[in-house]
């Protein structure tokens, strides 16, 4: 009397050892037929690298996998994809100057004595893009189209493969409110199908929305797993981290006094398409106050950010600093009354190679304080003040400054960046996802720092993908869609809902911008 | 066991073992490749080219040519120290050989053809070089064009013109220029007794200068603002625009110094009045090309340059005392060559290394252990 | 002027062949800087068969033994790149350089011992083919033409059907501009670079083999006067685009072609100009192209960067 077996697929003790760290540490998680399950923990838990032993893309060190109550063997994609795994990833997996429909067929190409045939391949997609609601253009090149299409590309992709067992990996981290409810309308539709779904994320509002039960991981181990009818938030909460979170910082209200900064008309380029990337953008920031711009990556935010720093040129405009025209100026001369933690630590924030005493003068170096006349590096002040500085953040290294920046950890290297950037001299601060990939404590810390920078004078103008990060520590909202200002919010006076509203073009003020 | 730990660590002493290891496995390959043309005669062969000017006897004669070896490893050098600046701006400095080609036309027209005296010609060649690299610099900083390719064609272009330039004072009846003692007696280097010191006319303070432009070379790069900027914008060109440096001016410097650099180690050649030029030549010398072997060799670090320019220099001028009717004079290429081709796995051997050193530090802890229970 | 019409053609066809082979190997994402040496070694391998073959075989078969023998040493002289960048994720620049230094050196000792063997006075590294090479060359009227003319003609059409219309083609590029999507979706990105640089040794062995038969023996000793280069001229002038890279190598070609017939030009004969300058204007003329081709490159985004699997 066999019973068919409930789990679609099971991961019994899989453990993944990485040099130095174990990402997975004895990790055992069932998905049923038909459910949706989520996967739930903070940066660095183990989630992404748990689903990539699944996929294939890593193979374990120790545990096993069934399907079907049979134990198989996933030692690349391609097995993953046989037994009908499939997964949406993080970090969108395209060819940007392929077609949205080569994208979908790459790997499983159809061909005739080796020769592409797409017309049987086109049908199917358009089929299953009208089943299930996922609006694409196949013959557009991933280049110039938006994140949310390039998003269902990669869903066509599984569909494409007839994919059972579907994993999504932080998928709303690029969508609006709106198009968040709609992947989750989306997930549920192919659950009733029959589909099973492994849904990742640190959101907990979204998996108590859509999924049935949810798989806790903290630092590599499974705490466990529940149902979600029988849980809340602040229970999982306490699952994830382990502590009571303060799901708000103290902050007092803001006194805002002279302008610092000054954008008016601001129009960017863009790298990716002909049209601008930032358009006629004006506002201001005061001392004493933290402005936020918000709104969905991919909206000029990140160009707005490079006009202001001189990452890259206006095209027109006129930006101000402390009563300067800054226009037209070096990146350097603007670094004398502004601070720049940038969005990407990797690529402009550190020299990941140079030890972290020359990182923490990176924006300094060329001062009196640290050459002599003649050019040459005081290496012992250099010295010192990166000691100071470390001390006065806690910033964790294996030697000091000595430490070769690259062996640091993310969250440390961030501090080291904030580190730097808060102690030059400066009256505007712009912060960039400041606390992208940091842990929990590592977040507390950031934001204190910044709130204390706001309350001994600066201006800070703050840009965030995290609705949370910005609600909580935003003095004024400024939301921005495709590039433009299209409101400015009071942060006490608003709700989520209505916030996404504007943030997905549903919504928009008569007036832009500056006070 | 400690210090043990950490000298295996030590980034010096791993750039230090891994050249030994890509040298000695570049020597042995030559010695197969010998033995595979003429079994009997390998050793002895393979022992010439090692030995190179200690094959005569220690005293006046091996002094002389222990100093030709010196002569020549001046300008190798100056080439490797050319690749190595630019190398840590993130650039490839292919161009040396022509700037090494530059600084040879220079140098040897300003001697025979104005008269003008050693250290004119040495500044005049310098500047040479300098603008064939700043040519090189400004295409890549503002159109992007690789420096590697620009880097050969400009080689190319070098030694036409330089061919063309030095027919005006060749020999007559010969296709090489004119020899500098006679013709321009000014352009010769001075020796300042170190001629007698090896026994040989050639020798001259080119050689303690060449070493003092690698610590000039170490110093701007370790311990100045101007090689912090280099080595940021080489590893990090993204963060060093976000910290205001100025990328284009410092690619194009760099590309100019290192031009003047290659050029300089020319001088140091020809103006010894060791070997003159051949204005028929064909191909660059390899004086450009073997720098990159010494840079590489070197662990890209100016004073180590040095003594694998020192090296390299060596085993080619090895090749004179092997017995030409028994073996090609190509070995000595050949082992250079797969030298250079090993350096690239470098990174794979300080690997090696870092992982033999922890299989070392496991045994000892467990025999502790073991002591303790008893 | 057909004399200018055969060079133009033999030299384009050489730069042809081997800038299709860089463009395999960068689309793939492994940058070939050695397809100097590889050049070198292809001709060697060539050369070798030319001149070993017994005279008085038929045409087809030197024509064909030849090639073969081009390729398979181009093939596994490019290995060495394979083995270096792919397994070892070495500096593929470095890794180039080598091969090219490299090359010349071991064709030089290899020809010198067959030489000293044979003859134990001739310590040149000089290969003389003179009474097979003819078999590799059709006279129609005053033309000389050169089969691989021909074998560059379907190399270039065939590198396009490939690249665009196959399979195999799809997934190559998409281990140039994106490993990790390539890998994500099962192709194995290590075998695919594998396949680009083979590919690129047995079209830089070809396009080797061809520079040297221009004439009935090599001196090995001098390698090949930087083809190897203007042929990755050729190849970023044409975008790494098969049917550009044909009209990038016929410009070239021409005015290479020009340095050698001019004298038979009167009226550019009498303009007399010195033969240097039109020995310079194949690199003059690569270097300008350079300047209005590499700002805004379609250079495969991802090559050049070693594929390592465990980055994320």
């Amino acid at each position: 009397m066999e019973m068919e077996c409930p789990y679609a697929v099971e991961m019994l003790g899989i453990t993944k050892r990485f040099p130095g760290i174990v990402a997975n540490d004895n990790i055992t998680l069932q998905l049923k037929k038909g459910e949706i399950h989520a996967l739930l923990g903070e940066n660095g838990a183990g989630k992404s690298t748990l689903m990539s032993v699944l996929f294939g893309l890593y193979q374990a060190e120790e545990g096993t996998i069934k399907k079907d109550g049979k134990e198989v063997q996933i030692n690349d994609p391609n097995d993953a994809n046989a037994l009908g795994i499939g997964m949406v990833h993080q970090h969108f997996k395209l060819v940007q100057c392929f077609t949205v429909l080569d994208n979908i067929i790459l790997g499983v190409e159809e061909t005739k004595h080796g020769m592409l045939k797409k017309d049987d391949a086109r049908k199917k997609v358009l089929a299953l893009s009208e089943k299930y609601g996922l609006k694409v253009d196949p013959d557009a090149l991933i280049q110039d189209i938006t994140v949310g299409m390039q998003q269902r590309t990669e869903i066509l992709k599984m569909l494409y493969r007839d994919n059972d067992i579907l994993i999504f990996d932080e998928p709303t981290a690029v969508l609006t409110p709106q198009e968040i409810e709609e992947l989750m309308q989306i997930m549920k539709n192919l659950a009733k199908e029959g589909k099973s779904i492994l849904f990742i994320s640190h959101k907990l509002n979204e998996i108590m929305e859509v999924a049935d039960r949810v798989t806790v991981l903290r630092r590599g181990k499974c705490i466990g797993t529940v149902n979600v009818c029988d849980t809340n938030e602040n229970e999982l909460s306490r699952m994830m981290v382990g502590r009571d979170v303060k799901l708000v910082a103290d902050k007092t209200p803001a006194q805002p006094k002279d302008v610092v900064l000054d954008v008016e008309n601001l129009t960017v380029a863009s790298k990716n398409h002909n049209n601008n990337a930032v358009k006629h953008v004006s506002f201001n920031v005061r001392q004493g106050e933290i402005v936020c711009i918000a709104g969905i990556d991919g909206n000029g935010q990140t160009e707005l950010v490079y006009g202001i720093t001189g990452l890259e040129p206006a095209k027109e405009g006129k930006i101000t600093i402390c009563g300067k025209d800054v226009t037209n100026a070096s990146i350097r001369e603007r670094s004398a009354e502004m601070s720049h933690i940038p969005e990407d630590r990797h690529k402009h924030g550190l020299i990941l190679e140079y030890p972290l005493d020359y990182n923490m003068v990176l924006q300094r170096y060329w001062q009196p304080e640290f050459t002599t006349k003649g050019g040459f590096l005081k290496k012992d002040a250099i010295r010192k003040y990166s000691d100071e500085l470390i001390e006065k953040f806690d910033v964790r290294s294996s030697q000091g400054s000595d430490t070769m920046t690259r062996s640091m950890s993310g969250g440390n290297q961030q501090k080291a960046i904030v580190a730097r950037e808060l102690s030059k001299e400066h009256k505007l601060l712009v912060a960039v996802q400041p606390t992208r990939g940091l842990d929990v404590g590592a977040i507390e810390f950031i934001h204190r720092q910044i709130i204390d920078s706001r309350d001994a004078g600066d201006a800070v103008l703050l840009v965030s993908l995290e609705l949370e990060e910005v609600m909580n520590l935003s003095d004024r909202i400024l939301v921005m869609y495709e590039g433009e200002i299209v409101g400015e919010l009071d942060p006490k006076k608003i709700t989520t809902e209505e916030l996404g509203l504007y943030m997905a073009g549903a919504k928009r003020d008569t007036q832009k911008g500056a006070e | 066991m400690k210090n043990k730990k950490s000298f295996m660590e030590n980034p010096a002493v791993q750039g230090i073992l891994s050249a030994l290891i890509c040298i000695v496995i570049g020597v042995l390959i030559g010695y197969i490749v010998l033995l595979v043309i003429n079994p009997a005669e390998a050793g002895t062969g393979i022992m010439a080219i090692m030995k190179n000017f200690f094959n005569y006897p220690i005293g006046k004669i091996g002094m002389k040519y222990f100093g030709s070896t010196l002569v020549k490893t001046a300008p190798l050098i100056m080439c490797a120290l050319s690749i190595c600046f630019c190398y840590k701006v993130g650039l490839f400095n292919i161009g040396a050989a022509g700037q090494y080609v530059v600084g040879a036309g220079v140098s040897l027209y300003t001697a025979l053809a104005w008269g003008l005296p050693w250290y004119l010609c040495i500044i005049l060649a310098g500047l040479g070089g300098a603008l064939s690299g700043l040519l090189i610099g400004v295409l890549k900083a503002f159109l992007n064009v690789n420096e590697v390719i620009s880097g050969i064609m400009l080689n190319w272009i070098s030694l036409y013109c330089v061919n063309m330039l030095l027919t005006g004072v060749k020999e007559p009846s010969s296709p090489y220029t004119l020899p500098l003692t006679g013709h321009g007696n000014a352009g010769l280097i001075p020796s300042l007794g170190l001629s007698t010191l090896f026994n040989n006319d050639k020798v001259t303070i080119a050689i303690p200068l060449s070493i003092l432009f690698a610590i000039l070379v170490w110093v701007i790069l370790d311990k100045t603002k101007f090689g912090y900027e280099l080595k940021a914008t080489g590893y990090n060109k993204n963060a060093a625009k976000y910290a205001g440096m100025k990328e284009k001016k410092n690619i194009i410097i760099a590309l100019a110094i290192g031009g003047a650099l290659a050029a300089i180690g020319a001088s140091f050649l020809y103006l010894s009045g060791i070997e003159n030029w051949e204005v028929g030549r064909s191909s660059v010398p390899g004086m450009g090309f073997n720098g990159i072997a010494a840079t590489f060799l070197g662990a890209l670090n100016p004073i180590g340059s040095i003594f694998s320019s020192f090296f390299i220099q060596h085993i080619t001028d090895g090749a004179v005392f092997l017995d030409k009717t028994a073996f090609p004079s190509q070995i000595p290429d050949l082992i250079t060559a797969i030298i250079i081709y090993l350096c690239g796995f470098m990174g794979f051997i300080k690997m090696l290394l870092a992982g033999k050193k922890k299989n070392k530090a496991a045994p000892s802890a467990e025999t502790k252990q073991e002591g303790g229970k008893q | 002027m057909v004399l200018l019409l055969q060079y133009m053609l033999l030299f384009a066809s050489v730069l042809a062949l081997v800038a299709l082979g860089g463009c395999f190997s960068e689309h793939s994402g492994v940058i070939n800087l050695g397809l100097e040496g590889v050049m070198v070694i292809g001709a060697l391998g060539g050369a070798l068969v030319l001149k070993y073959m017994p005279a008085g075989s038929p045409a087809a078969l030197i024509v064909i033994l030849t090639v073969i023998g081009a390729v398979i040493c181009g093939a596994l002289y490019s290995s060495l790149l394979g083995i270096a960048a792919i397994k070892f994720n070495a500096d593929q620049t470095l890794v180039g350089t080598a091969m090219n230094m490299l090359a010349t050196a071991v064709a030089s000792v290899l020809v010198k011992a067959i030489n000293l063997s044979e003859d134990s006075s001739n310590t040149s590294s000089v290969v003389t083919y003179i009474e097979n090479k003819p078999a590799l060359t059709l006279r129609i009227g005053d033309f000389e033409f050169n089969w691989f003319m021909l074998l560059a003609l379907l190399a270039v059409i065939g590198a396009y059907i490939l690249l665009y219309k196959t399979k195999f083609g799809l997934r190559l590029m998409a281990c140039g501009e994106n490993p990790q999507a390539a890998d994500s979706v099962g192709i194995n990105v290590y075998k695919m670079r594998w396949a680009g640089v083979l590919l690129s040794g047995v079209l830089g062995g070809l396009g080797g083999i061809a520079y040297i038969t221009a004439g009935s023996s090599w001196t090995f000793e001098t390698g090949v006067a930087g083809y190897g280069f203007l042929a990755l001229a050729v190849m970023i002038f044409g975008q790494w685009k098969p049917q550009r890279i044909i009209l990038a190598a016929l410009l070239f070609g021409f005015f290479r072609a020009l340095g050698s017939v001019y004298s038979g030009i009167d009226w550019l004969a009498a303009m007399n100009i010195p033969s240097t300058i039109y020995n310079l204007m194949p690199y003059i003329i690569s270097l300008v192209v350079l300047m209005f081709s590499s700002r805004n490159s379609a250079a495969p985004k991802s090559e050049g960067i070693p594929y390592d699997k465990g980055s994320r």
